[in-house]
């Protein structure tokens, strides 16, 4: 080899051997950014369950599950892992969409594993700590035990069984000792309850302009219309009665069941009043189509009989747990069974007294509302959107989709914690 | 000559085969058959087809419940002619919905729009015996999200695979995806959206939405089209006409993209989910028809004499007010007819597109209670439908015939040759179909051999 051709090699070697260095420090410090990301991120998740929160209670939590860092981190990564479905298309963020209000604003009422028609509409998560009893029929008592029923149902995420799920769990390479990290011991049904209740709890959402406005005295906070919609909230519309706000906070809902008439009505009447659906082709362009089309292609639609499902008790057919109204201006579309596209619909509903019928609610009764009014009370409903909802999407999206072969993030050590 | 042809191998056959075509040495007219609507860079049959593969997805409760690979023997004179000759079940349903062939078409495609797996047969060790060559479980995280393969789409070398949906919601929000021909993953191009439009000219609006995918090299054009995502396509078709925000989630675009750059240029606006797309063959038809599976009409999509590419809507299918549904099209080698098959009424309809702008019905006949896909011989004599749409979107109760069904085009009318119903056969909804033959291997069938 002449001495030239040495002298081209070596500068080869040389300027290899810069790439490579620049490389290793440009991918060594992008790595670091990314878990300096994390760790702010995990850090303001923590702070969410343990701060005071303009408007809201005390973020409650079981004596056996307090929160912890690894435990977030490890109820933010199964809350994303499509594979905790039986045949990996199903995670809880495909029902429960962070861009989306931690609900699905795409479609009425929930699609399951394999396309199955679910009856309801996916309610949001968002302030999820505060609400007890969970779905709208209230069945369940507890976060931590909420998730079994989707992972297990056949129309949901359908797993097998619970073990099945376990022992799936324990196989992915990504999952290595987490939850040992996070409990102290391994993975089983339990623990994978109390980390997704643990992330749950961390989708707190305040600080709204009715929150500035109400509890923290800034008269400003809310325009005149807004003021107007708020004084029909609490007066004329009567919606307090249900969608509670108190001296200290106000969680929008009672946590309780009432029947407005639209199950009843969608369930009882509705399948048998129209002959045809009015149906959107494209933006602008529509059809009406008979129900004997519609059935065609369609399976009917299971009757929905609300809280009596729980309970068994026929006072309570076609009642539903009141919804938390915060961060409404997310969550479209309304209701149970999301058939209400719009606030206004809700509010036109509500005023025209919703569907009397036996069971009615006697809270229900027709508003008389005129146009001004109700555009004041929508008006008002759009104000109740949280400060932090940014924070709470990246948080989220921070964590990589679980998927079939995926490549997941460096994980970001945190120290073991021992005991529950 | 046999001797000869014979001796090449098939690698060089392909290499030869795939350079002839890229620049235009095999007249239309030198191709007595095969399917029409195939990539331009694939390999042809040019004699008769001897199977068609039918995909299949399977059903719960009937047979093994699987989704599976079915080839159907269509030799004339064969004892098996018109009989299922193999399955090939793949395991689990996956709505197996659309396949493609590699450009030197010895292996098939396959996706499944819920799992996303994607299947890889091998159809030339044995075109009757297809296997099972590589299984793809890593789609959704390999191509950073996108959900659903759909149309796969043989390029040289490689496979371009438009998704429908994506793994952080399942809306519409996609991408194409790239592959090699041995199954490794490449690169993903993520179709415009209003937040990102890619650099692209937006006509109205960029819903990020994809179905289809085609090609037109030697105007470095390709053509994307766009359905609907998960929730949609999942979803029991019922239910969905009566959910409101669902049927606001429908694809209203078709995107023109740089063939070779893989770059979006433009984004046109076809309201009413454009499905499948179709180029013209002829050296200066520089257009494409694609229809809206909602609104029922026929699009062109064309280059118009200052070198811009534009969507006219040219005519209507059927009666659009009673949602015909149009799904699967297919288009003459002479560029002089298109079939459409339609769902909801079960018809194929026969446009004349002599005159692209004016296309006229001119024929139409029922097939079946439902209907999706249509597939043709090259010289136009021979044509093989399917009833499968989506699993849950097909048709509920006796309505719900799967089949494959066989005729005959003289002209003027179809003629029956052969019906497999895939519910009698425990094997499931039939849905896409794509030929095979011996003579693309260099091999003769094996009656042929022993006489």
């Amino acid at each position: 080899m002449s001495p030239i051709s040495v002298s081209i090699v070596k500068k080869k070697g040389v300027i290899l051997c810069l790439v490579l260095f620049v490389l290793f420090f440009f991918s060594k410090s992008l790595i670091s950014d990314e878990l300096a990301i994390r760790a702010n991120l995990d850090d303001l998740a923590l702070k969410r369950t343990k701060k005071s929160h303009l408007g809201l209670p005390k973020v409650p939590f079981p004596d056996d599950n307090l929160p912890s860092v690894a435990k977030i981190q490890l109820g933010r990564k199964l809350f994303s892992d499509r594979r905790l479905s039986h045949n990996n298309t199903m995670s809880c963020a495909m029902c429960h969409v962070p861009e989306q209000g931690f609900t699905v604003n795409e479609i009425a009422t929930a699609v399951g594993r394999e396309g199955k028609s679910l009856r309801r509409n996916a309610p949001t998560l968002l302030n999820v700590a505060f609400m007890a009893p969970l779905f709208h029929d209230g069945r369940e008592t507890s976060l931590e035990t909420q998730v079994i029923g989707p992972l297990l149902a056949v129309d949901e995420m359908g797993n097998p069984s619970a073990g099945y799920l376990i022992e799936k769990i324990k196989q992915l390479d990504d999952y290595d000792d987490l939850f040992e990290r996070a409990f102290g011991r391994g993975v089983s049904i339990e623990t994978i309850g109390q980390a997704l209740a643990t992330y749950q709890r961390t989708l707190i959402s305040t600080h709204s302009p009715f929150d500035r406005f109400y509890y923290g005295k800034e008269p400003d906070a809310l325009t005149s219309k807004e003021k107007k919609g708020f004084h029909l909230f609490i007066g004329k519309a009567k919606c307090v009665s249900c969608h509670l706000i108190t001296e200290e906070y106000a969680l929008f809902t009672d946590n309780n069941f009432h029947d407005t008439g639209l199950g009843w009505y969608n369930s009882m009447v509705k399948p048998t009043a129209d002959q045809f659906i009015r149906v959107q082709l494209a933006p602008g362009v529509f059809t009406s189509i008979s129900r004997e089309v519609v059935k065609s292609v369609g399976h009917p639609r299971p009757n929905d009989l609300g809280r009596y499902e729980v309970t068994l008790d026929l006072s309570d057919r076609w009642r539903y747990k009141t919804p938390t109204l915060r961060n409404i201006a997310l969550t479209a579309p309304y209701m149970h069974d999301g058939s209400l596209s719009t606030l206004h619909e809700v509010v036109m509903f509500y005023n025209q007294g919703g569907h009397p019928h036996d069971n009615l609610d006697p809270l229900i009764t027709p508003l008389r509302l005129s146009k001004e009014e109700i555009e004041a009370l929508v008006d008002f409903l759009n104000i109740l959107t949280g400060d932090n909802i940014q924070e709470l999407v990246l948080d989220n999206r921070s964590e990589k989709i679980g998927n079939p072969g995926a490549i997941f993030h460096p994980k970001v050590t945190c120290p073991p914690i021992i005991g529950p | 000559m046999k001797q000869l042809l014979s001796k090449i191998s098939v690698g060089s056959l392909v290499v030869v085969m795939l350079v002839a075509a890229s620049i235009g040495i095999f007249s239309v007219t030198s191709l007595q058959a095969d399917e029409t609507c195939m990539s331009p860079y694939m390999a042809k049959i040019t004699g008769q087809e001897d199977f068609v593969y039918v995909l299949t997805l399977g059903v719960e409760g009937l047979g093994d419940g699987s989704d599976k690979l079915v080839t159907i023997d269509v030799r004339p004179g064969s004892k098996t002619y018109g009989k299922v000759i193999h399955t090939l079940s793949v395991g689990g349903r996956n709505e197996m919905h659309h396949a493609g062939l590699t450009d030197d078409r010895r292996y098939l495609w396959a996706g499944g729009l819920d799992t996303s797996m994607t299947f890889i047969f091998d159809i030339h060790s044995d075109p009757a015996k297809p296997r099972l060559h590589k299984t793809i479980k890593d789609f959704v995280a390999k191509s950073g999200g996108a959900v659903g393969p759909h149309t796969f789409y043989a390029l040289p070398g490689r496979m371009m695979i438009s998704a429908l949906s994506n793994d952080k919601d399942h809306g519409g929000r996609t991408a194409l995806v790239e592959y090699t021909n041995e199954g490794e993953y490449i690169t993903t191009h993520w179709i415009p959206t209003e937040e990102n439009k890619l650099g692209a000219k937006i006509e109205k609006i960029a819903d990020g939405y994809g179905y289809d995918v085609r090609v037109l090299p030697r105007k470095n054009v390709m053509l994307t089209s766009s359905f609907t995502g998960w929730s949609n396509y999942m979803m029991d078709f019922g239910q969905m006409l009566g959910d409101e925000e669902a049927m606001k989630r429908f694809g209203q675009t078709v995107t023109v993209w740089d063939l070779h750059a893989r770059k979006a240029k433009k984004v046109l606006h076809v309201p009413g989910a454009p499905l499948e797309i179709r180029f013209a063959w002829g050296p200066t038809h520089n257009y494409a028809f694609t229809t809206t599976a909602l609104t029922s009409k026929l699009w062109l999509i064309y280059e118009d004499d200052k070198g811009e590419w534009q969507a006219k809507e040219v005519a209507d299918i059927g009666d659009p007010s009673t949602i015909p549904l149009p799904v699967d099209i297919s288009i003459g080698t002479d560029d002089k007819t298109l079939w459409v098959d339609s769902f909801m009424d079960g018809k194929v309809r026969l446009f004349d597109i002599s005159d692209p702008f004016h296309p006229k019905p001119i024929y139409e006949k029922t097939i079946g209670s439902q209907l999706n896909m249509v597939s043709q011989s090259w010289d136009g004599k021979r044509l093989y439908f399917t009833s499968s749409l989506l699993a849950n979107w097909d048709k509920k109760g006796q309505d719900d015939q799967q089949f494959l069904k066989a005729y005959e085009w003289d002209g003027h009318e179809l003629t029956h040759k052969f019906t497999v119903d895939f519910y009698k056969e425990k094997l499931g909804r039939s849905h896409i179909m794509r030929f095979g033959a011996y003579s693309l291997y260099g091999k003769v069938p094996p009656s042929a051999v022993s006489n």
